[in-house]
């Protein structure tokens, strides 16, 4: 007697799979098969990971077959996963085997909060995923069935269990399957039309476009001069990058700033190292277009943007639809955009205690809900975001661009000494980001890096390559907690070892 | 902040969730087949069996038991069925008292280990005087993979208060026949009688061929004209208790050992090596004859199956054991009571069998497929080396190597999925102000409790010292609270203040002047173990009329410093969590954060909205975004929210690598992350985008013209 074929669902809370589940064991059951299923729900269904185990018997089995409650390693027949990293997850745990396992997954990521809450990318290695699907299964049926789910107007459970149907591995016909998802008689067009699409897509018959994240380039206008003397200059593999940093800082503030762009890019050039160049080039672009009001205002106000939030809270042509914003500006937001004097003297009154003894900065803000959509709002968003040919007066202006001096000048210092030192230097400048309390954090730690770490090293207190690795830990370690616990250790560790070294010569 | 209107807790009324099937699977008669899950057919197995009156506290994985009859009332008013939907285990198991002194039958249900720490008093007060009619306790053993609770074996309490434990081998018609005969030995031994059923049995798809249901004779539909008659004999005092004493080991014991033997309820399985032997608890053994199974050793092995694991009947595991060399006892969890008693036994009656257990399989944790068969894998080795286990043995070590590999591939462990709140979840809010408050204030102890906002101890909020039950996060802060400069602050779900935390905690408080600081989550369910009644909410099933209200009680109770806040407004619940940690008001200071369950909500009002948009009548709905050109991708949004629907996407901008925030279409529009990004002063990207659907004629005129200017406005400025 052949033993039965088993099945394992790895899905998350909300994807269905317990219908997913009832739909086979429905199906199989129309056939006159044996079959049994459980499940683990409970707390782990509210946005945690959950299993399904079924086994089903083939076709003239008896019916009295002890048939197993858990799934064992190296013994899962079909194994179906709404999302990627749960499928990883049925591997990790050795259940998908390359000897026996077919695997049907979706290839659409859903990140856990671990990877969301990071910093910075906390997401987990897809390639490494993929490369494990494939490596570690007998055969794949691999499509976005988010995606596809989506497209078909249904729910992914739907989807799967159409790939199940189109995968041809278990012993019961399509017409099976659709008079289960009949039987349950929940949204049962949406579900024919998902369950279609899934059969479609794992017999190869529906093709995919893969839905490409399209990258915005900056509509930066009358800068083909610019962009024409950057392509005589710049060397091809970093021009992608000086274009849409000059595009972007047109558009940000005029013309003259693109030059100076442009300009500051020339004498890093000149350091020799296009990745240099190019990783520079990218992050001055980021930093010359720092957020301020007028930015904000710029990208709340822009013609594109009212249809993009159309489109992605799915709002039809014909629904009027209201949006209001949320800003919350302090003291040093309102001194950002004064000139440098008032804007010194503001802050150093804000930093005073008032008479309950408290200081002012970081404590009072104005609440503003501006509704975008009103003629009004509107309006006031426009005149702030016209107020960039002020910007150069602004103290932030002045602030940042003596910043950015600072930050060119030690990659400057640092390319002779080591191209890795000097990249690195310019990547640390991704610490430095956002608005308020993350500015302010992203900032202090930039200048503990650049204090603690670059500086040392641009002094001869460590090799070049030391340095490099320093300052790439330390930037590493500045995105790994928002309390800077991480960034202290290590650059304590840092010091150390460098006074080690110090010492033993 | 959540601006559509939300019920008043008073008249949340139940989430419409539909059992349908369910009940109709209830309702089957002799000789139709019954398909559905464990505790379903358990369920319909009770009424088969005449029960007169049900039951229980919800919890995992037992929970259907007692909703689907909350759904069946036409039925139980039928059969003349009493169903009670307990306020804790307590109150479950004291219902069985009515067993006592009358022959009606009666069947309770909880989860286990917890709620029969709850409810231990009663059962002792029960076992002792013993029952007339049969009574059946239905514990959902929460054990192994998936499991909420501590883990310990609800054994020790059979053992201890001398009640008959029954753990059926997971098939539908075991569990279905080990159910009804649990009331016939239930009535012979004059003994209440547990029957355990583990997760994936409670969830175990199958099928058996009903009977019809049995209305009981005396009932609801049939009362009796008169109490019964005192008798001394049946209350546990003294001295009636000291007989009770020897009356449960001299009568009762022994009068259940012979049930068993007579009705067969252990099983037997022959096998061709007469000189080996497995007794397993029936709950595993699905795991014992797969991993057989796997070794090629598929019905060689004689096997007892034990469907009753207390009492044990001597003379059945010594005649099984007799003529032996090696007997493996497979039994899960810690202590290995079972493997202890089948020492004894043996021993007494100098049966020198070898006995395997706990040396081959682990003392500790779940026996999975994989355990098992090492556990045999080591017995076989040990005890029979007559047997060839190479093949099997190398199969088994070709997966494990294989799983090896598939680590090493994937480089380190996998990112965890914690459980978290929903989407719109109103107990958020709350721990979002907390994190907050820590920023002004410094750490706070945090005293946890069981319910929904016990994932606060999880990412991202990480907040949380200790649990130390349901409905204790009160009493838990007594001697912390004394000993630290902050005020504590013990978090409780209104779930969890019925159940237990109005007298643990609130009263005890009260009486010894506890400076400290409780928050209520008021969302009107017990909501963690599938949107139940409470008290407070809408009243039990049958009037809809409130019964108590939580502020009024406190209020009655004397509480001076009391607060029923709006969780989805961040500000105002940091500004109450401020005052109740400054104020030099002394004693107990009570927030009530009110926010209906974000799912029972859902499941309330998506029908109402489809009805609504159905009719064309104007509906707004509301969602939140983020604008990803301004979002910078640092993501202290998602550290102070975790929202589900608050996920990250690639940055649209060609220069930046961070991926930004995004939210999906899961959104229902609480407003928290606004709220947060306001409270917290976190960044401008978040924006409230309110849609009307089957919009009327002024709101299409307004937007035609806020559109038409504003066109013009953003064409012809300055480009952003």
């Amino acid at each position: 007697m052949s033993g039965p074929v088993t099945i394992l669902i790895g899905a998350l809370g909300g994807d269905g799979g317990g219908v997913l589940c009832d739909w086979i064991v429905s199906a199989v059951q129309s056939q006159g098969l044996g079959v049994q299923a459980t499940q683990i729900p409970g707390v782990a269904q509210r946005t945690g990971a959950t299993t399904y185990y079924l086994e089903v018997m083939p076709r003239g089995a008896q019916a009295s077959a002890v048939l197993a409650l858990n799934p064992a390693i190296g013994e899962v027949d079909v194994a179906l996963a709404t999302e990627l990293l749960e499928a990883g997850r049925m591997i990790f745990n050795g259940f998908i085997t390359p000897d026996r396992t077919t695997l049907i997954a979706s290839t659409h990521r859903v990140l856990a909060i671990g990877e969301r809450m990071a910093m910075g990318d906390g997401s987990f290695d897809v390639g490494r995923l993929l490369r494990a699907v494939k490596e570690r299964s007998k055969e794949q049926i691999l499509f976005d069935m988010d995606q596809a789910a989506e497209e078909s107007g249904g729910v992914i459970n739907a989807v799967l269990l159409g790939a199940l149907a189109g995968s041809g591995r278990l012993p019961i016909p399509d017409a099976a399957f659709e008079a289960a998802i009949r039987h349950a008689g929940k949204s049962i067009d949406t579900n024919l039309a998902a369950f279609a699409f899934g059969r479609g897509h794992a017999r190869g018959e529906l093709e995919q476009a893969v839905r490409e994240h399209r990258k915005r380039q900056a509509a930066g206008q009358c800068v083909e001069d610019l962009l024409e003397r950057a392509r005589r200059t710049f060397p091809a593999t970093s021009l992608d990058m000086v274009e849409e940093g000059a595009r972007r800082l047109a558009a940000y503030q005029d013309r003259a700033y693109a030059a100076l762009y442009l300009d500051r890019l020339d004498a890093v050039q000149a350091l020799g190292s296009a990745e240099l160049l190019r990783e520079t080039a990218r992050h001055l672009a980021v930093r010359m277009s720092f957020e301020d009001v007028i930015r904000v205002a710029q990208a709340k106000t822009s013609a594109e943007r009212l249809v993009r939030v159309r489109g992605e809270v799915h709002a039809k042509e014909h629904e009027p639809l209201e949006i209001t914003e949320h800003f919350k500006p302090g003291i040093e937001e309102i001194a950002a955009i004064l000139p440098p004097g008032l804007a010194r003297r503001l802050i150093a009154w804000a930093e005073r205690p008032d008479r309950q003894g408290r200081a002012r900065l970081g404590k009072v803000y104005f609440s503003m809900h501006v509704r975008t959509t009103t003629v009004w709002g509107f309006a006031r968003l426009r005149f702030l975001a016209s107020l960039r040919w002020w910007r150069p007066r602004t103290f932030r202006f002045v602030e940042e661009q003596a910043e950015i001096d600072r930050w060119l000048a030690s990659i400057r210092a640092a390319a002779p000494l080591s191209t890795d030192l000097a990249r690195e230097i310019a990547e640390s400048a991704r610490l430095i980001k956002g608005y308020g309390d993350t500015y302010k954090r992203g900032l202090h730690n930039y200048h503990r890096i650049a204090d603690e770490v670059i500086a040392p090293a641009l002094a001869g207190r460590m090799t070049p390559r030391a340095a490099a690795d320093a300052v790439a830990n330390a930037r590493v370690a500045a995105l790994a907690d928002p309390e800077g616990e991480s960034l202290s250790k290590t650059l304590m560790a840092i010091a150390a070892s460098a006074t080690l070294r110090h010492a033993a010569e | 902040m959540l601006d559509q209107p939300q019920l008043p807790v008073a008249q949340r009324t139940n989430p419409e969730r539909s059992f349908t099937e369910e009940v109709r699977a209830l309702r089957l008669g002799e000789g139709e087949v019954f398909r559905g899950e464990g505790i379903l057919a358990v369920t319909k197995a009770i009424l088969q069996a005449g029960v007169a009156y049900v039951g229980g506290y919800q919890g995992a994985p037992v929970s259907h038991l007692v909703d689907v009859l909350v759904e069946s009332q036409d039925l139980l008013d039928e059969l003349g069925v009493h169903l009670e939907t307990c306020t804790n285990e307590s109150s479950a198991a004291a219902l069985l008292g009515a067993s006592i002194n009358y022959p009606i039958r009666g069947c309770v249900t909880w989860k286990s280990i917890v709620g029969t720490n709850i409810a231990a008093d009663a059962l002792s007060n029960l076992a002792s005087p013993g029952v007339i009619g049969g009574a059946l306790i239905v514990i959902g053993e929460d054990y192994g993979e998936g499991a909420s609770v501590i883990q310990e074996r609800a054994h020790a309490y059979a053992l201890k208060s001398s009640l008959w434990l029954m753990d059926p081998r997971p098939s539908l018609p075991t569990i279905v026949r080990c159910t009804e005969t649990a009331f016939e030995l239930s009535e012979a031994t004059n003994t209440p009688v547990m029957m355990e059923l583990r997760i994936r049995a409670c969830h175990v798809t199958g099928e058996f061929v009903a009977k019809d249901n049995k209305p009981p004779a005396i009932s609801r539909n049939h009362r009796l004209a008169n109490p019964a008659a005192h008798n001394y004999d049946r209350i546990s005092h003294p001295p009636s208790t000291y007989a009770h004493e020897k009356i449960k080991v001299e009568v009762r014991q022994p009068a259940a050992e012979r049930f068993i033997v007579e009705h067969g309820l252990n099983e037997f399985l022959p096998g061709e090596s007469s000189d080996l032997g497995i007794i397993v608890q029936g709950g595993i053994t699905n795991v014992l004859l797969r991993g057989l199974d796997r070794l090629e050793l598929e019905g060689r092995i004689p096997t007892l199956v034990l469907n009753v694991t207390h009492p044990l009947v001597p003379d059945q595991i010594a005649e099984f054991c007799k003529g032996k060399r090696a007997v493996l006892i497979v039994e899960e969890g810690a202590p290995d009571y079972i493997e202890q008693a089948i020492h004894a036994i043996l021993r007494k009656r100098d049966i020198d069998t070898k006995i395997y257990g706990k040396d081959v399989l682990p003392m500790a944790g779940e026996y999975t497929a994989e355990v098992m068969t090492e556990g045999l894998l080591k017995f076989f080795a040990q005890s029979a080396n007559d047997i060839d286990l190479s093949k099997p043995r190398e199969r088994f070590e070709a997966a494990r190597a294989g799983r090896t590999e598939a680590q090493r591939l994937l480089g380190g462990p996998l990112p965890l999925r914690p459980p978290g709140f929903c989407v719109g979840c109103p107990e958020r809010p709350v721990f979002s102000a907390i994190k907050l408050l820590e920023r002004e204030v410094g750490k706070v102890h945090i005293s946890s409790d069981i319910g929904c906002h016990s994932f606060a101890t999880l990412a991202p909020f990480n907040l949380g010292n200790s649990i130390l039950g349901f409905g204790m996060s009160l009493a838990a802060a007594g001697a912390v609270a004394p000993v630290l400069e902050r005020r504590t602050i013990s978090v409780m779900g209104d779930g969890g203040f019925w159940h237990n935390g109005l007298l643990s905690g609130v009263a005890s408080a009260m009486f010894n002047r506890g400076d400290r600081v409780l928050v209520i989550m008021q969302n009107g369910y017990t909501s963690a173990t599938g949107a139940q009644f409470i008290p407070n909410t809408a009243g039990n099933r049958r009037d809809g009329e409130t019964t108590s209200d939580i502020a009024a009680t406190l209020k009655a109770m004397g509480v001076k410093w009391l607060r029923t806040i709006r969780t989805y407004n961040v500000a105002t619940m940091l500004g109450g969590l401020r005052e109740a940690m400054n104020t030099s008001e002394k004693g107990l200071k009570v927030i009530v954060a009110d926010g209906e369950c974000q799912l029972a909500r859902q499941r309330r009002i998506r029908p109402q909205i489809a009805a609504q948009l159905k009719r064309g009548e104007r509906v707004v709905r509301t969602r939140y975004g983020v604008d990803d050109e301004v979002c910078t991708g640092d993501h202290s949004c998602i550290r102070l929210s975790g929202c589900p629907s608050l996920v990250v996407k690639p940055s649209p901008d060609p220069l930046r690598s961070d991926p930004v925030a995004h939210v999906n279409n899961g959104c229902v529009g609480c407003g928290l992350c606004g709220e947060v990004a306001d409270a917290a002063v976190l960044c401008p990207s978040f924006y409230k985008a309110d849609i009307v659907q089957n919009a009327n004629w002024w709101d299409r005129l307004k937007w035609r013209v806020r559109s038409s200017v504003i066109g013009a406005m953003a064409r012809g400025g300055v480009g952003a």
